[in-house]
């Protein structure tokens, strides 16, 4: 019966024609076209693509070069390239160049490229830069000159530190590559890019330190990269989904960060770093549990108060985890545990309380991710309300109107305060959703369903891995490595890279 | 695909954890906490009058929502076949589910305890799951009811934070014995010591004794005024083979705690007359800060037993005004006279053990164990009929701690002047 009652669920699938075939109003066959020897024929193909003149900001500009006795064609997209050098360098020296001398001599622009095809044209003009095209020249010039707006360079958002360096990627991708370079000044440090996107072209850039990166990982994503097959990918939040082995997990297997320092640390370990532009942060790949768990400052911080941060940390994240499920197996379940006074505090707290405890914490817990969801999306001329709203209606009204006992408060408050110390937003949230599916389990099963779904968890992670690598590594199983794992050691004693990386040169220093 | 096998699994997981979960569910509200359970005989032969002492948790709670004027405990008495079978027909009148998860005291009236059959009436305790082992028994002088009814704290407004305490202070200072459910068992089973109940009553019996010092004293013999309960807890009952044969007074149960290694009491205050004038007494705090050495000879098939107990004390008054910490002589006939008369008086308790009980109060077995080699040489031994004729020697070792806080006391005589 449960098999007739899965095949109501169950929805044909068809397998999707490959974006590349079915690209509609792409012009394909123009694009392929290579550039004829007429400009005005070149002009009107190039008007076709570019949607001239509906489109406001690609423009035109009509020439004479006097030194070659030809008329020329300049175009661009304003909004995306630099008119000032446009004018100063390319405009100015072709108008007035009066010799015959090659058009590459003439500019004096840093990059200049001979392009064959109008798709190259179009993937130029998209990128910010210049074409000229010139008549009776069957090829066009493909001139650097891209200005895309975008913000500066700013201090971290999400992962604050007190101690360390204080600059974060921003959206301009070679910005970012900048800010890497800038921490690893070595030339083994590749920096590799690869299209991704049908129609909106969008180039990841993979970096990777040449002689200590496994190649076979470095294929490996490669590969993944080029299989790619959609439309755009807009920046790395969204490839993330795409490139990940395990969709469903829990458990999230790429880490994310935005700060340059820390993906430079991870490189010069023989991990790899995606960066892609648009976007403020970085993928590192493969991640273990402990990428997500360990925050830079640990390693920026003294030993003694490092650990300390760590051990924190830990403690915290078994808080959020298993606060709330406590407490209802054991007021639920195994009353016997508590003390007695305690108990008999408890007792009376609950004596007036309408619902069971699960009921309650459920409603607490939720009104908890309510209040930092809303948090989050409020507009901040209103933000104290959330303040308001969540404290006193949430906390004491709740009490004195006698639907929440005051200890749930406690409880629940306790473990939403401890879940903000997980920093890495992926973790955090796999940590929030696993609370309530300890929750469910404690008010089924009391502490035998706590334990068994620990068991099972436990399991789980154990066999999942991030690109080969197990996700306990390199705890379980144990890898040569400098073990930073629960605890760090001192930086002299971490002599070795992560063995599970299989880096070519395992030791980094004596 | 992949998505429906995930869809199975989590649909198997709640259908499972719905059919077998909650079985034993039980909210703390939905529970009456029993923290003391009474006993007594009933004229029917084979049933027993159990008393329930419930605490009420709300007493005494501050709450936001309204705190209630309900009296701190609720006491039923009722008939039945044991105290196992009793939570039941008690849920008639309770409207909670009654728990044993709070119980902490089993008070039973002298009457029961005396009785041959109570044995068979305490061993349903080792049956039953909630019941822990560190019960602690209460021997009353009156009827366990009576007691229970009498019993009204004044500033521990819930019994079981009356009973965890008084019972908690009277361990320390070796006024009364450690007397749980669990040793109960073991020195039933054990067939060499005999155990040791708490003695407690409300039923005060005024007795006029002079000269006999603070705690010569057994339950119901405190000269006490104020507005204080009636409960007095001070002495002990004591056991043999499941049954009560006989009581000691706080005294004599300090005596026992000192010759005891297994339980220690740690901050015995106790007075002796003064050596240097005999109309006063010495106030001494006593403590036993290293175990006792036991000894044992065999001369003419008599067993011959000899205890060494250490002792640190510390000398707290000088009634005589004699400045005895100055002087070394007098410090040293200070130390003789202590150990003379301690040692003599525990001379005296182990004859009383010999003679009135016919057996130990202080588990002297357990350390003489080991000189047997198998169980059944111990056995043979017969503990039970060897130990009243046997030889018990005390020998007391006393280390001076300081004397007071300050040591000097002025001359009587200057001050006088």
């Amino acid at each position: 019966m449960l098999k007739e009652m899965f095949q109501v669920f169950k929805k044909r699938k068809q397998k999707p024609l490959s974006m590349q075939q079915q690209l509609v109003g792409e012009q394909t066959e123009l694009k392929e076209q290579s550039i004829s020897s007429d400009l005005e024929e070149n002009f009107q193909t190039l008007k076709k693509l570019f949607h001239i003149p509906k489109n406001n900001d690609v423009k035109v500009r009509e020439l004479y070069i006097e030194g070659l006795n030809k008329k020329a064609c300049l175009l661009f997209i304003s909004t995306i390239s630099d008119v000032k050098s446009i004018e100063e360098n390319i405009l100015k020296p072709l108008l007035t160049n009066k010799s015959g001398k090659e058009i590459k001599e003439i500019v004096s622009i840093q990059a200049v490229t001979e392009i064959h095809l109008f798709k190259d044209a179009v993937k130029n003009l998209n990128q910010g830069n210049t074409v000229l095209l010139i008549d009776g020249c069957s090829q066009g010039f493909a001139m650097d000159c891209p200005n895309f707006q975008g913000r500066t360079i700013e201090k971290p958002n999400t992962e604050i530190l007190i101690k360390g360096p204080k600059e974060a990627f921003i959206e301009k991708v070679d910005v970012n590559i900048s800010l890497v370079r800038k921490k690893i000044k070595d030339e083994n440090l590749v920096v590799e890019s690869i299209d991704v996107g049908a129609r909106s072209k969008s180039e990841v850039y993979i970096l990777y330190i040449d002689d200590l990166a496994n190649d076979k990982l470095v294929e490996n994503i490669k590969n993944r990269l080029n299989r790619l097959d959609v439309n755009s990918i807009q920046n790395l939040s969204l490839l993330e989904e795409y490139i990940e082995e395990r969709s469903y997990s829990l458990f999230p297997s790429i880490l994310s960060t935005e700060r340059p320092d820390r993906a430079a640390t991870f490189l010069e370990d023989g991990y790899i770093v995606l960066l892609m532009d648009n976007s403020p942060d970085c993928l590192v790949l493969p991640a273990t549990f402990w990428s997500f768990f360990h925050s830079p400052e640990d390693h920026y911080l003294r030993f003694l108060y490092g650990n300390f941060t760590r051990a924190l940390r830990m403690a915290a994240m078994f808080i959020t985890v298993f606060t709330s499920a406590i407490y209802i197996a054991i007021t639920a379940y195994h009353s016997e545990m508590i003390p007695s006074e305690l108990m008999l505090a408890i007792a009376a707290s609950r004596e007036k309380v309408p619902f069971p405890a699960v009921v309650e914490i459920l409603m607490m817990e939720f009104a908890f991710e309510l209040i930092r969801e809303a948090g989050l999306r409020v507009p901040s001329p209103i933000g104290p309300t959330i303040g308001i709203v969540g404290a006193l209606i949430l906390g004491q009204a709740a009490v004195q109107a006698n639907i929440i006992s005051p200890i749930v408060i406690i409880v629940s408050a306790l473990s939403g305060l401890s879940s903000f110390a997980v920093s890495d937003i992926s973790l955090n949230f796999a940590v929030r959703l696993i609370r309530f599916v300890f929750i469910i389990c404690a008010a089924f099963m009391g502490m035998y369903g706590m334990t068994a779904f620990f068991v099972a968890g436990v399991y789980y992670m154990v066999s999942i891995k991030s690109y080969g690598v197990p996700y306990l590594a390199p705890m379980s199983p144990s890898y040569k490595s400098s073990s930073d794992t629960m605890f760090r050691r001192l930086l002299r004693n971490e002599k070795f890279r992560p063995g599970f990386l299989k880096p070519s040169d395992l030791q980094k220093k004596q | 695909m992949k998505q429906h096998r995930w869809l199975k699994i989590i649909l198997l997981c709640l259908l499972t954890m719905g059919l077998a979960g909650c079985w034993d569910k039980q909210e703390l509200n939905e529970k009456a906490f029993v923290i003391g359970i009474g006993l007594d005989k009933d004229e029917e032969e084979g049933k027993v009058k159990v008393t329930y002492l419930i605490t009420n948790p709300e007493a005494g709670a501050q709450q936001a929502g309204g705190t209630t004027k309900e009296p701190p405990q609720e006491i039923i008495s009722l008939v039945a076949d044991d105290f196992i079978s009793s939570r039941d027909t008690a849920n008639a009148i309770v409207a909670k589910s009654i728990s044993y998860n709070l119980l902490s005291v089993l008070i039973v009236s002298e009457d029961l305890a005396r009785d041959p059959n109570f044995i068979r009436l305490i061993y349903s305790a080792a049956k039953d799951r909630e019941i822990k082992r560190s019960l602690k028994i209460i021997v009353t002088k009156e009827k366990a009811e009576a007691f229970i009814n009498n019993n009204k704290p004044k500033l521990e407004t819930r019994p079981d934070n009356y009973f965890g305490l008084i019972i908690n202070r009277g361990q320390k200072i070796g006024m009364i014995p450690d007397a749980n459910l669990k040793s109960f068992f073991t020195d039933t089973e054990g067939d060499a010591d005999f155990f040791l109940a708490i003695y407690a009553t409300t039923d005060k019996e005024q007795r006029d004794k002079e000269n006999t010092s603070d705690d010569n004293l057994i339950a119901g013999e405190i000269k006490e005024e104020g507005t204080s309960n009636n409960t007095e807890m001070i002495g002990s009952a004591v056991f043999s083979q499941g049954q009560m044969i006989g009581k000691m007074t706080g005294e004599e149960t300090r005596i026992s705690s000192l010759l005891d290694d297994t339980w220690n009491a740690v901050d015995i205050l106790t007075a002796y007359p003064d050596p240097f004038d005999e109309r006063y007494r010495l106030t001494v705090r006593m403590s036993k800060q290293k175990n006792n050495t036991y000894k044992l000879t065999n001369d003419y098939g008599r067993p011959h037993f000899e205890i060494t107990v250490p002792l640190y004390i510390e000398v707290l008054s000088d009634p005589s005004m004699v400045n005895y910490a100055g002087n070394k002589q007098k410090v040293v006939k200070l130390k003789q006279y202590l150990t003379d008369n301690i040692e003599k008086k525990m001379q005296q308790f182990i004859e009383k053990t010999q003679k009135e009980f016919k057996g130990d109060t202080f588990h002297l077995s357990v350390p003489f164990r080991k000189h047997f080699a198998t169980l059944g040489e111990f056995r043979d031994f017969d503990w039970m009929k060897t130990y009243p004729d046997a030889e018990v020697n005390v020998k007391v070792e006393i280390h001076f701690g300081e004397f007071g806080r300050q040591t000097k006391l002025p001359k009587l005589k200057e001050v006088r002047d």
